[in-house]
């Protein structure tokens, strides 16, 4: 293999791949990044066995070839260098690259292409096809809600289904669920249902940021692999294999109060009541108290710490039933709050122990469903 | 014949603290040891071995008394810290079996084994097996009673000690216990066996014989309880740390004390054990209690509640302090201080998809 590119180019590919790249692993080989000529291109892919990142990087090839590298260290000498041509030739024994680079020139022991884990390519499969945009609002509303332990393995993965002309992601950890509903770029003419792991998708809404075409989704007929056709980068992710939790039956479908508020304002009386929440296990308390002949309603919003003290936001509040309360983890009332976009929002709550919901007014596309903590008022 | 609501294993260390230390010095094993305050003060015997029992010497007991009846015995100063560990080490294994365990003291537990005898587990299997497990994982020994209560389970083992386990089957509680005198049941003090065997009453049978009005006349409300014990009736439940409703520490003096500063100091240092007890168990209780004992043994408890449920020590500081305050009077003595901390708050986050269950949130998550 011997082929040149520019620096600029090649730390592009390598940070981009460099995502996929395994960080505690047992198998040192997937703590390398794998290169090799793909016709007039360098081809790089990375894989930790759960996702694999492949991406492209313009190159003058002069010799086909494939070998594997360290990437962290790889990485790091590329980015040390100027942005220059670099020159990049496998040297068989010990096998490895030699980099060449304006003055500067490393060898970087590697390993043999062979021994690297294949990549799982995905031929066929159901096709959907999303605006890059929309998907990644989606995945910021949804990704957050997905848990992080372990303990249920189905709950660490977001729940995909693609029917007709809409996508729907879910995410939920058992004490909340996020659902987004989105529109396909063209009908699907059969459905897709799947679990991604959280992780891929929040490494996806990475890549979504400077990209302009629809991004393809492929899931192959097996439902094991998931294939993401971005412009110049390739994913392949396992799926979660497992039964997700029945969400739309989670989902409130009546409440006793409603109260509809300014998102700007709620999410800084969130923030400020937080700093106090900190001390005081975390609980932020909201009351919703209707207006009064024709006087606007209010929700206050309050948290305290014994010993360092307490603070409390009141905001103003349309209020549809009777007065309300409720108390909800701060980080999960901030967090919900802080990836929705300008404009109104909706709590709709029934009993302070049953389930509140938060939406955006005026958009059918998101709907969040928080569970309370359960107090001392 | 009807399966028990439950079964109880009640398991409890042989000669605690003196094994630990025969177990970490070899030397002492096969002495008599004495675990205790000093003999020269009004130290009491905490633990002594089996070595040591058979001079007569029993725990509780004054040490100056227990060096007399056994002079060629260890005399040690208790080390909680080591003693603390070890019994962590033996409730860890409990609680592999299940999460129904309810610690009574350093050295004894009860664990609630039902789902393991629905299963087809024999009894005898179940205590064989952990008995088995401390010695091997310890090296300390236990003794184990099985019944289909608390109460029961507890007999069964203090009369199987040494290094015994002995299972009450269900049906038989009342012949098990109607031959055994009535110290052996909870709540059955000196005084109670006096007032009993006024009335000619010798044996737990010979109380199960009675009836619910002469309990009552003679014992009030506490007598209906009684006259169920003795009959191997008890419905408590196996109550596990998390679920239980008070925290409390108290120290007894060596020496009685009387000066304000001694007794403030002492009373510092049990509202930092229980505060450090409340946030581990990530729990904040509304009221806080003074616990004092007299030297003529009357004991005064004097509470009050907070505002706001707290796990804070300056909170509870401060309101012990005050409840302590009204009672020192210039010559009044103290045998014993306690502090507990009480009527808890419950913060807990709600489970979105197991309704009813509440996932508790410990404080600081």
């Amino acid at each position: 293999m011997r082929l040149s590119c520019l620096q600029e180019n090649l730390s592009r590919g390598l940070a981009l791949v460099g995502r996929a790249v395994a960080t505690r692993t047992t198998l040192p080989i997937t703590q390398h990044v794998l290169m090799e000529t793909d016709q007039s291109r360098l081809k790089l892919s990375a894989t930790n066995l759960e996702l694999a990142i492949t991406t492209w990087v313009g190159a003058k090839v002069e010799q086909e070839g494939a070998v594997t590298i360290p990437a962290r260290l790889l990485t790091d000498f590329v980015n040390s260098l100027p942005n220059e041509r670099v020159d990049v030739e496998l040297t068989p024994r010990p096998i490895g690259v030699h980099l060449q680079c304006a003055r500067f020139e490393a060898h970087i022991n590697g390993a043999d292409a062979e021994e690297f884990p294949p990549i799982p390519t995905v031929q066929e499969g159901i096709t959907a096809r999303i605006d890059p945009q929309v998907l990644r609002t989606a995945i910021s509303r949804v990704v957050f809600a997905a848990a992080t332990e372990e303990t249920r393995p189905v709950l660490t993965g977001v729940k995909v289904e693609i029917s007709g002309q809409r996508f729907t992601l879910a995410g939920a950890d058992g004490f909340r669920l996020a659902v987004y509903r989105g529109p396909l770029v063209e009908p699907v003419t059969e459905e897709i249902h799947a679990i991604v792991p959280a992780r891929t998708l929040s490494e996806l809404q990475r890549l979504l940021v400077d990209q302009e075409e629809p991004v393809e989704l492929v899931v192959t007929p097996s439902k094991s692999q998931i294939l993401i056709h971005l412009k110049g980068v390739e994913m392949v992710s396992q799926l979660i294999q497992g039964t997700f939790p029945n969400y739309a039956q989670l989902i409130p479908q009546s409440f006793g109060t409603r109260a509809v508020v300014d998102l700007q304002e709620f999410s800084r009386a969130a923030r400020s009541a937080s700093i106090f929440a900190r001390d005081g296990g975390g609980i932020i308390r909201l009351q919703v108290i209707p207006g009064v002949e024709g006087m606007a309603g209010k929700m206050v919003i309050t948290s305290r710490a014994e010993e360092t003290g307490d603070n409390e936001g009141k905001i103003d509040a349309r209020v549809e039933g009777d007065e309300a309360k409720i108390a909800f983890s701060s980080r999960y009332l901030t967090e919900v709050l802080s990836v929705m976009e300008r404009g109104e929002v909706a709590l709709e709550t029934t009993t302070p122990s049953s389930p509140g919901v938060i939406k955006p007014v005026g958009g059918e596309d998101y709907v969040h469903v928080v569970m309370p903590m359960f107090v001392q008022w | 014949m009807v399966m028990p609501a439950m079964f109880v294993m009640h398991a409890d260390l042989d000669a605690f603290c003196a094994s630990v230390e025969q177990l970490d010095n070899p030397a002492l094993r096969g002495k008599p040891v004495l675990v205790g305050g000093s003999p020269q003060g009004r130290g009491v015997v905490a633990s002594c071995s089996y070595e040591a029992r058979k001079f007569g010497v029993r725990s509780a007991m004054s040490m100056a008394q227990a060096v007399r009846l056994c002079p060629g015995g260890v005399t040690l100063h208790p080390r909680f810290h080591r003693y603390q560990e070890k019994s962590k080490e033996v409730m860890a294994i409990f609680h592999e079996v299940t999460p129904q365990v309810e610690p009574i003291s350093l050295d004894e537990a009860f664990v609630d084994i039902t789902h393991l005898v629905v299963k087809g587990i024999p009894t005898t299997a179940v205590g064989g097996n952990l008995k088995e497990r401390v010695l091997v994982e310890t090296g300390l020994v236990i003794s184990v009673g099985i019944a289909t209560s608390k109460s029961v389970a507890k007999i069964a083992s203090d009369l199987s000690k040494p290094d015994g386990l002995l299972v009450v089957e269900p049906g038989h509680e009342r012949t098990f216990l109607a031959p055994l005198p009535v110290k052996h049941l909870w709540g059955i003090g000196p005084k109670t066996e006096d007032r009993l065997r006024h009335e000619g009453i010798l044996t737990l049978g010979d109380l199960a014989g009675q009836s619910v009005q002469w309990a009552e006349e003679r014992f009030g409300k506490r007598g209906e309880r009684l006259l169920a014990l003795s009959r191997g009736e008890d419905a408590r439940p196996v109550v596990t740390e998390h679920e239980a409703k008070s925290l409390s520490a108290e120290v007894t003096f060596e020496k009685d004390l009387s000066d304000p500063m001694a007794i403030t100091l002492q009373l510092s240092m049990l509202c930092l054990k229980v505060a450090m007890r409340l946030s581990r168990e990530g729990l904040k209780g509304r009221t806080v209690t003074v616990k004092l004992r007299l030297e003529d043994f009357t004991t005064l408890t004097r509470s009050t509640s907070l505002p706001v449920p707290t796990s804070h020590i300056f909170a509870i500081q401060r309101t012990a302090q005050q409840l302590l305050g009204k009672e020192l009077h210039p010559g009044r003595r103290f045998r014993l201080l306690g502090v507990g901390v009480s009527n808890f708050a419950e913060v807990e986050q709600l489970s979105l998809m197991e309704p009813g269950y509440r996932a508790r949130r410990r404080q600081g998550d």
